[in-house]
């Protein structure tokens, strides 16, 4: 008996003890709300930052999983940088856990000098505590973001007070993306290169690839799927892949329901036929990156198509090539039903805000030393040293337009070149789209037809050229944590479920069936009210690009 | 262990509880780092929990962020996917305890039977290797054993021409709880037998030895030495087992059920938290639900040891 009030007493003592000690936890925690004061170092305000005449050092966090910044100083082009600029990036790593490293530094209240990450949700809670430094005072005296990026980008990353807050990575006038349908040489040559255009076509050439080749997989369509949205995107005019994954589909100044939509029904009426009879690669959904790499650097695909298909394609590619100089993959146009015009066929979709922004907190020192340093980086200069090191390297000169003139050891080096600049692409975080690809193309274009990168020749020739422009959609869904947030996340659940289900349903009734159950399902969680706010957030877009 | 602590000879009055502390003092010295631990890491955090009757604000803290009462979990109790979820929960525990629990003590008792003792030595070495590999790597090894292209169990099915065209097994919801209950057993049962083996290796060999010259044979013996000699391990591990239901598993189903087909079959309590409360942040929810299942588990387990109790072999 005593033994057990004993341990009940330690038990009271040890719980007793908690409490105070949370008790001081919370109050720490506490701390952090309290608004930090803004140190701008003394720094006279009407006379620009100068790089390399005061040195410059800023932490520098990227809120990914998988990114892990290299060593700053230990590679020549940012030992070139410290040497030259006098500016130290200290990195603070993720460690794999991006979700509870960002988190933690903000309930501690210490938040790195500099964030990149993905625009929205995070950037917007940062911008709401008023954690962030608003850009416009130096967008005047820095001339490269400005020039570059241009008034209509910069708009659209404006935050709802109007100001700017986020320094864009990746942003581009033109089209980019990777995605599109490539076809095995060799297995086309074999079955006599018949027409590729229509969905017709396709279907008769998976049919026939089926029966001459049981063991190859008639239309491989890559991770979770991908491909199978292709067909989405080629069953009417101007439709895109990126509707499928916002699951609203525009029609006259509204977003619509996905489910309820005529051509995303067809397509997925199509897709189930092609899954059903064994022409998609039967594992679409389960498959990992591995197998599909498998699948494709053997050559065991007679079509492949996903949105990555110029990255997985060109090491597939040059390991075919070697075995078989006639083998090998070719970037086709867009597969599409027919009656509807390829020239309005968009696998890939772009923005023009690109991929990723900075941000700088209110922790950093000298903000503006920051944005000098970011604005280099993007400008000319910047962008040759970051993504080709410094000069005398892989370069020597430029020509008229900035393109750096690639020297022999790029051409040789390859080995050790592309190691180089996988590096450097981890410092790679204000990056110019149209000057890189502008620059990449220059030197492309001297190499004879044999020696040009496959990636490159794809995207020029096909990719780019079938990339949609969705800049209007950009950043419209909501916040997590609000009602219409919670309720896309039940859409979202609702969405891919009823994608997979479709893929597995035995005839076109039970896809139909599956896809009006969704629309149920979706709108008694909130669609409408979901797709209004989305609506309103795609107005207001448009209004900001027309700049009125 | 713990009878013979609460069995010895006890004064029953505060000077003897420091006397004893003294005497017994190495043996609370290795005691007290574990005590550090938990109280450290289970229950300092435990505040915590408080943030699920909260709108917490990151940003504001947890002493500045409003009070909402019930509000979190109202809404996992009307949400659409509430009863969902508490069935896959339920199910895969249910199945779990049903036959995860057993095998390794199945394994445990055919081991003991084997008299070569290097090939039980290997027997054991091999089956409990997987314990130590994560679920990652498990999952990339199911994943390409049971695709539809080259996969080597549609292969093998398709050689004994058991099937004519190769079944798509991640992605029909009928076989994912066999799979699923099925890559546990295999992961786990070599390493949970070892507890099982070295409460076997305590009994006394001389009541085998009298049972043999009863004339028992080696069943017999089995049923009636070897399980209730190691009954008392069984109880307590059935018990934690039972406090434990609601953990249906998270690493696992995450990995494992890839394909939103499955959601319906595969969604539990931890994945549910993690899908729509950690991933976007909505820490209160989370908590929320996380407390809910808690507070069922504590409810659990206080019955599994109370039956326990009257079967004269209770944790506590």
């Amino acid at each position: 008996m005593s033994a057990t009030k004993k341990s009940m007493m330690l038990l009271v003592c040890l719980l007793g003890l908690s409490m105070m000690l949370a008790a001081c936890g919370g109050s720490g925690g506490g701390d952090a709300t309290k608004p930090e004061t803004k140190d701008t170092a003394g720094t006279d305000p009407s006379k620009p930052f100068v790089l390399g005449e005061t040195p410059l050092t800023f932490s520098f966090y990227g809120n990914y999983d998988w990114y892990t910044m290299n060593p700053w100083g230990q590679d020549p082009a940012t030992r070139w940088i410290q040497d030259n600029k006098k500016v130290t990036v200290q990195a603070i790593q993720s460690g794999g856990a991006a979700l509870q490293k960002f988190n933690t530094m903000i309930a501690s209240g210490q938040l790195p000098d500099v964030i990149w990450g993905d625009r929205g949700t995070d950037v917007e809670k940062l911008r709401k505590a008023g954690k962030l430094v608003a850009l416009d005072p130096y967008l005047e005296k820095y001339p490269n973001l400005k020039k570059w990026a241009g008034e209509k980008t910069l708009n659209m990353l404006r935050s709802e007070d109007g100001k700017l807050y986020q320094f864009p990575n990746w942003y581009t006038k033109k089209p980019m993306g990777n995605g599109g349908y490539a076809v095995n040489n060799k297995i086309y040559k074999e079955l006599g290169s018949p027409k590729l255009e229509t969905f017709d076509d396709l279907y008769a050439y998976l049919k026939l690839v089926k029966e001459k080749y049981p063991d190859i997989v008639p239309f491989e369509v890559g991770l979770l799927g991908q491909g199978i949205d292709f067909l989405y995107a080629g069953m009417a005019e101007n439709r895109n892949v990126g509707q499928v994954s916002l699951r609203a589909v525009p029609d006259g100044n509204e977003l619509k329901s996905l489910f309820s939509d005529p051509v995303y029904r067809e397509s997925m009426v199509f897709a189930n036929k092609l899954f059903r009879e064994k022409l998609i690669t039967q594992d679409a959904i389960t498959q990992t990156r591995d197998q599909v790499k498998e699948k494709v650097n053997n050559g065991r695909v007679a079509i492949y198509g996903d949105f990555d298909t110029t990255v997985l394609g060109t090491e597939a590619n040059s390991m075919l090539r070697a075995k078989d100089p006639e083998g090998g993959y070719t970037m086709i146009w867009p597969l599409h039903k027919a009656g509807v015009d390829p020239k309005k066929v968009w696998v890939n979709e772009f923005d023009s805000l690109g991929w990723n922004v900075s941000v700088i907190t209110t922790s950093a020192k000298n903000p503006e030393g920051i944005f000098a340093y970011l604005d280099w980086l993007t400008g000319e200069e910047g962008e040759r040293i970051i993504f080709w090191g410094p000069e005398g390297m892989y370069w020597q000169g430029t020509n008229d337009k900035g393109a750096p003139i690639y020297t022999d050891t790029y051409k040789n080096e390859v080995e050790e070149r592309s190691k180089l600049m996988a590096i450097w692409d981890t410092f790679q975080w204000a990056g110019n789209t149209a000057f890189i690809d502008g620059s990449k193309a220059e030197n492309e274009m001297e190499l004879p037809e044999d020696k040009r990168d496959w990636a490159t020749v794809s995207q020029t020739n096909v990719a780019w050229k079938t990339s949609f422009d969705a800049t209007e959609f950009g950043n419209i869904q909501p916040l997590p944590d609000s009602d219409e947030g919670m309720i896309l996340q039940r859409v979202s659940d609702i969405a891919d479920k009823v994608r997979a289900k479709a893929l597995f349903a035995k005839d076109e009734q039970e896809v139909i069936a599956l896809l009006d159950k969704a629309e149920q399902d979706a709108q008694k969680a909130g669609y409408d009210k979901l797709l209004q706010f989305e609506t309103a957030k795609w107005q207001e877009n448009l209004k900001k690009i027309h700049g009125s | 262990m713990k009878k013979s602590i609460s069995s010895a000879p006890l004064a029953g009055n505060r000077h003897s509880f420091w006397v004893r502390f003294a005497k017994q003092l190495d043996l609370q010295l290795m005691v007290i780092p574990a005590m550090i631990l938990i109280l450290m890491f289970s229950y300092l955090p435990m505040y915590g929990v408080l943030m699920a009757f909260q709108d917490y604000d990151i940003f504001k803290g947890f002493l500045h962020s409003p009070w909402v009462g019930l509000k979190h979990f109202r809404t996992f109790f009307e949400a659409p996917e509430f009863w969902t979820v508490m069935r896959n929960t339920f199910v895969i525990s249910v199945l779990r305890l049903l036959i995860g629990f057993p095998a390794p003590i199945l394994l445990a008792l055919i081991l003991n039977e084997v008299i070569h003792l290097r090939f039980k030595r290997i027997i054991q070495t091999v089956s409990y290797l997987p314990h130590f590999l994560s679920w990652v790597i498990v999952s990339g090894f199911v994943a390409s054993m049971l695709a539809t292209d080259n996969g080597s169990l549609n292969m093998l099915l398709q050689k004994l021409h058991l099937i004519g065209e190769p079944v798509n097994f991640l992605s029909i919801p009928g076989y994912f709880w066999a799979i699923l209950i099925g890559t546990g057993v295999w992961k786990e049962i070599g390493f949970s037998a070892i507890v099982y083996l070295a409460a076997i290796a305590g009994i006394n060999p001389e009541i085998y030895e009298a049972a043999s010259m009863d004339g028992a044979n080696r069943l017999k013996k089995m049923w009636y030495i070897t399980l209730p000699g190691i009954s008392g391990v069984i109880t307590i591990f059935m018990i934690l087992a039972v406090g434990d239901i609601l953990s249906a598993g998270f690493e696992d189903i995450l990995l494992l059920a890839k394909n939103p087909v499955l959601q319906d079959v595969s969604d539990v309590i931890d994945t549910y938290v993690y899908r729509v409360g950690i991933r976007n942040s909505l820490f209160s929810y989370a908590a929320a639900v996380g407390l809910f299942k808690s507070g069922i588990s504590v409810i659990l387990l206080t019955a599994a040891n109370m039956m326990a109790r009257k079967l004269g072999r209770s944790l506590w």
